[in-house]
């Protein structure tokens, strides 16, 4: 469904990705792993088409994503329809003046009538545990339950894959719970789950596949998930553990 | 538990709508990050020539070139200024010359129909003029980092309070600047169909940056209180004059003259 | 909306200049009176919203975009003061960094953007709001301040640009700097704000100060409670709708000169057809009567010649050397 060939990207001068290869089916639930500033943010961008591969290609569900096939509006539309991005910083997504705008901006977007619209939004509140604070604007609420809203209001476009930028930073312990456990109802109702993470205590269970990316913004190891965290040693090596 | 929507792969057709208006944001505001980012670098270089004498420079050339009545003097100060760019490296001129070619073809543009009224003359002179001082200008701000433009003004009696002002709008415009950024980002991703209140999204935008910049103005006026600030700030000094900078000034004297005997 | 230079003659640069000191300086203490010293840092903040505010591209019906100046917002949300000194901050970091407007012609344009359009605007929406309670005060009062505000702008803005044809020009009668009268400044500037950029600024005005008011309404700025008096009002109007008499006034402006007034009346008169003297051909040795100076020897001009011509083909090997590099490593960001 994701296939990355060669891909490298570099920003004013500084390379941030290098050959990458990546290919990913539907359905797998895949963490990226990864120091500081090896160029995970900078991937989950580039798979939701933010940032443009300098050289290589990225083929999703069959067809090519680059400058030119964005440009067509049928096209740029499906594509960020089917694939969803909470970013690191869930402010940057709330723009709306009520959560319950917020959530129901993507459906409303999409020509839903009212009735879908409003069950969706209700449906999303609910799953992220956030119903009771449908009418407060987002700017108010804490960090937790700004990154719900946001959650809440990317899961509201039904997207079948959905990219997560460091989803558990700065939650308390029982968000984290609660976040983990709305991913694996998410995976058991098939999406595809990419997720950047540091937090590997809060994640156990979700994913099935690793790769990990090295200071020199490469890939260094795409494995089975529970071996790559088994591996002490390899971690310490890539500044992880 | 899980609602029934989530567990279907939908097929989706958008219907079309006009969001040039996300692309062109985005657009506007990279270009501006990238220029900002690059005027406060901080490049380890020591500047040939002090911020004040080119401050002092810039502002005297386009003061007597906007002055002049007279083609040759107009011509000279379009020497010197072809003269200092021919003395850049290749970036830089580009990076200049595409404004200057810019704001100076739409100023002959603009005087187009007062040429058919017989005002051939004052229409090149002005485009002339204004390619020279917008060059002019555009040459200080490549060649010069904000710290040391502000601390330029400085010599120009502006409180330090004021110089400590100006260093906090550039890097909040950097801040801010990022942040919107990605909020425009992330509405482009949720723009999957027909946005009925487009000027709702861009200005529910706005707002949270507004309130942002509240919140941070706050985080950081407790943050300097903590480090004892109490209104009082006295800006680090640029270095003393030198022989190159002397050599501009005089040239500056020169120019001045030549202003007296043929511009006038 | 940003005047460069040369479209102002100095002159005019150094009165509005002139006229912005007293307004900066009043401004810088109404500012301290209000904050205390320390919180002054953060009028940068506020400036780099000022800033990042001008760069948004609104939507317009029809699918085009265009830029809001924010003016009277910013007097609504961080009290006209404030305003002015984020404005005009702006103003100054867009002229230094972007030459997005002159440097001499800075002092015009704080006065047409730092000062005219917060502070009207401002005035315009506390005189509806303090009549018209509620709501619906608020947002009349809003749309109509931010709509008035940026046309009086656009408005200064074309008085300042149709007055340089009878200010400045040379012995032949020849405009120096912006070559078109009133006549043609006015309708130039204000129909293109009358039908869009007004109507685009009032509509982002409204739509941010009402998403402020549902979010976090104890952020916007409380204006003094004193009731504005209707014949200020009048007075405001009054003042900013005189220039206005210039257009129709032709003959008070004879006192010039009548060959003057003429030489420009032909021009302003003449939009539309070209004049009998294009029979002649341009006048292309009105720039060689330029090029030599009495008393001083040709050479001059050729050695400025012969330098330019110099420094010219420098710059354009420096160019194509630009070219050279680029094509060895092509960046798609």
């Amino acid at each position: 469904m994701i296939r990355l060939q060669n891909v490298s990207y570099s920003y004013e001068g500084c390379e941030a990705l290098r050959t990458i290869n990546l290919d990913i089916s539907r359905g797998e639930s895949v963490a990226f792993i990864g120091p500081n500033g090896s160029g995970k943010s900078t991937l989950l961008k580039l798979l939701n088409g933010i940032v443009l591969a300098d050289t290589g290609s990225y083929v999703f569900d069959g067809k090519s994503v680059t400058r030119a096939s964005l440009r067509d509006q049928t096209f740029a539309r499906t594509f960020h329809k089917t694939i969803g991005f909470l970013f690191q910083n869930p402010e940057v997504q709330l723009f709306c003046p009520s959560v319950e705008e917020e959530v129901a901006f993507g459906p409303r977007q999409m020509g839903c009538t009212e009735e879908v619209i409003a069950e969706r939004s209700e449906d999303c509140l609910k799953l992220l545990g956030i119903a009771h604070l449908a009418q407060r604007p987002p700017w108010h609420l804490s960090s937790g339950e700004k990154r719900k809203v946001a959650f809440a209001s990317v899961l509201a476009l039904n997207p079948d894959v959905l990219v997560l930028d460091e989803p558990m930073n700065s939650l308390d312990p029982k968000t984290k719970h609660f976040i983990k456990d709305v991913i694996l109802s998410l995976i058991a109702a098939g999406k595809t789950i990419l997720c950047s993470t540091h937090d590997f205590a809060y994640v156990e269970g979700l994913f099935i596949r690793g790769i990990v990316i090295s200071s020199d913004h490469a890939i260094v190891r795409d494995d089975d998930y529970q071996k790559i965290l088994a591996d002490s040693a390899f971690l310490a090596s890539q500044n992880i553990l | 538990m899980t609602p029934e929507w989530l567990l279907r792969s939908e097929g989706y057709a958008p219907r079309s709508d006009r969001d040039a208006f996300i692309d062109k944001s985005i657009r506007t505001f990279l270009s501006i990050l990238s220029r900002i980012r690059s005027q406060t670098r901080g490049t380890q270089r020591k500047a040939f020539v002090d911020a004040r004498v080119k401050l002092v420079s810039l502002l005297l050339l386009i003061l007597f070139t906007s002055l002049s009545h007279r083609l040759i003097f107009v011509g000279l100060c379009g020497t010197v200024v072809l003269v200092i760019l021919s003395l850049s490296r290749g970036e830089v001129i580009l990076d200049i010359l595409k404004i200057a070619l810019a704001v100076a073809g739409f100023t002959f543009v603009i005087f187009l129909p007062s040429i058919f009224w017989g005002n051939l003359v004052g229409a090149v002179t002005v485009t002339a003029k204004v390619l020279i001082c917008v060059a002019a200008a555009r040459f200080l701000a490549a060649t010069t980092e904000w710290r040391a433009l502000t601390r330029a003004l400085g010599a120009f009696r502006i409180p330090d309070l004021f110089i400590l002002v100006l260093d906090f709008t550039l890097r909040y415009i950097i801040l801010l600047g990022a942040l919107s950024l990605d909020m425009l980002y992330a509405l482009k991703l949720r723009s999957v169909g027909r946005n009925k209140d487009k000027t709702g999204s861009l200005s529910g935008i706005a707002g949270t940056l507004f309130l942002k910049s509240r919140d941070m103005a706050e985080d950081t006026y407790s943050a300097m209180e903590c480090r004892g600030f109490t209104g009082t700030y006295r800006a680090r000094r640029l270095p003393g004059l030198r022989v190159s900078d002397a050599f501009v000034l005089a040239a500056d004297v020169a120019f001045v003259c030549a202003f007296a005997f043929i511009g006038a | 909306m940003h005047i460069p230079d040369n479209y102002l003659s100095p002159a005019t640069c150094a009165v509005m200049g002139a006229a912005m000191v007293p307004v900066w300086t009043m401004a810088v203490r109404k500012v301290t009176q209000e904050f205390d010293k320390a919180r002054i840092p953060h009028m940068g903040i506020g400036a780099a919203f000022a800033f990042l505010i001008m760069m948004f591209n609104v939507p317009v019906p029809g699918g085009t975009t265009a830029h809001a100046l924010g003016g009277t917002l910013l007097a609504v949300v961080l009290g006209p003061w404030s305003a002015c000194i984020c404005v005009s901050i702006a103003l100054l970091v867009q002229a230094l960094l972007f030459g997005d407007g002159g440097i001499l012609s800075f002092g015009a344009n704080c006065f047409n953007m730092a000062f005219v359009c917060p502070f009207l605007g401002y005035f315009i929406y506390r005189f509806i709001s303090q009549r018209v309670k509620g709501q619906t005060g608020e947002y009349v009062g809003l749309i109509a301040g931010s709509y008035i505000g940026i046309n009086m702008a656009a408005l200064t803005d074309a008085i300042e640009f149709g007055l340089q044809p009878l200010l400045a020009h040379n012995a032949a009668g020849q405009p120096l700097y912006c070559p078109y009268p009133l006549s043609v400044s006015i309708p130039a500037m204000l129909i293109p704000h009358l039908a869009v950029a007004g109507v685009v600024e009032a509509a982002f005005t409204v739509a941010i100060v009402s998403f402020i008011r549902r979010v976090s309404p104890g952020m916007i700025h409380e204006g003094a409670k004193t009731r504005i008096r209707p014949i200020f009002a009048v007075l405001v109007a009054l003042i900013c709708l005189s220039p206005l008499g210039l257009l129709a006034a032709g003959s008070a402006w004879g006192e010039w000169g009548p060959d003057e007034i003429a030489s420009v009346a032909n021009g302003g008169k003449a939009l539309g057809f070209v004049p009998a003297g294009m029979a002649n051909g341009f006048k292309f040795d009105a720039f060689l009567q330029d090029y030599s100076v009495k008393g001083l020897p040709d050479i001059i001009g050729y050695i400025i010649s012969a330098v330019a011509g110099a420094a010219i083909l420098v710059i354009l090997f420096r160019l194509f050397s630009l070219i050279g590099k680029s094509s060895g490593q092509r960046k798609r960001v």
